[in-house]
């Protein structure tokens, strides 16, 4: 089976929904559009699990110190 | 003088870290460089506390500083990160080693391809949780430009990944990769 992609550009293109008018862009059928924002997202989801690198928790307790302990806490 | 970086603040940069290198990495499809510039974000932001307007969103005021930093010091390396020969997407195949699964990088490769203002702008809106509102003014454009970007972004990454021939692009694309082979 091949794919009309065509068809589906031709129908995306008439799906403008938004409230600008882009009358130059073409649009994304819905479906296609979910496609690809859950691949993004799990994609980035992926960076933002990973662990925080020590760098930038010794960075903030060495600012810390710098900056006095004013309020006290240790 | 103002006490400095109260604890509460501290924590809120330390939570920010990880949605900052998220962006930074797709954006720049380097870690170290990625790292760095969450580095510099966070010494921009300590140095510029005083701008903060408290009660805003500190997040989108840490990504404004992120992009703008990203724009400006790293636009010396722009050809690097404009990739006109895929070295963005070659990099990007090293991030395996970082915990990365294998099965999104096809869509790394497509992402890569994509003009660096597209990729911004669908990285904060599709998956930073920006509204087209906060992306506009993190980005210093109007909101129809955003729009704009973020459709021909989703368009274009469409096309290359061939979305329309595909039941599913998800997690479960290694099951499609399986079958195919």
């Amino acid at each position: 089976m091949t794919v009309d992609k065509g068809n589906k550009l031709a129908r995306a293109v008439m799906d403008n929904s938004l409230d600008d008018k882009l009358a130059t862009d073409p649009k994304l059928d819905s479906g296609s559009q979910k496609r690809i924002g859950d691949q993004l997202r799990a994609m980035y989801d992926e960076l933002m699990q990973q662990p925080v690198p020590d760098r930038f928790r010794e960075l903030l307790d060495q600012l810390d110190k710098k900056n006095g302990t004013k309020e006290g806490s240790q | 003088m103002t006490p400095d970086p109260e604890p509460e603040l501290r924590e809120a940069l330390l939570a920010a870290v990880p949605s900052l290198r998220a962006f930074a990495i797709s954006l720049s499809g380097q870690v170290d460089r990625a790292d760095d510039l969450v580095q510099d974000t966070i010494l921009r932001a300590l140095s510029n506390l005083h701008r903060f307007e408290r009660g805003t969103n500190l997040n989108a005021w840490l990504f404004t500083i992120l992009r703008n930093l990203f724009h400006s010091e790293y636009r010396k390396r722009r050809r690097e990160v404009e990739d006109p020969d895929g070295s963005y997407a070659g990099r990007l195949k090293v991030q395996p080693e970082q915990g990365s699964r294998l099965d999104f990088e096809d869509f790394r490769t497509a992402l890569a391809k994509l003009p660096s203002d597209q990729r911004e702008a669908l990285l904060l809106v599709g998956a930073s949780g920006f509204s087209y509102e906060e992306a506009a003014s993190i980005c210093g454009c109007a909101v129809g430009t955003i729009k704009s970007r973020v459709n021909r972004a989703r368009f274009r990454l469409a096309s290359l990944l061939n979305v329309d021939d595909i039941e599913d692009l998800g997690p479960d694309s290694m099951t499609r990769a399986a079958l195919q082979g």
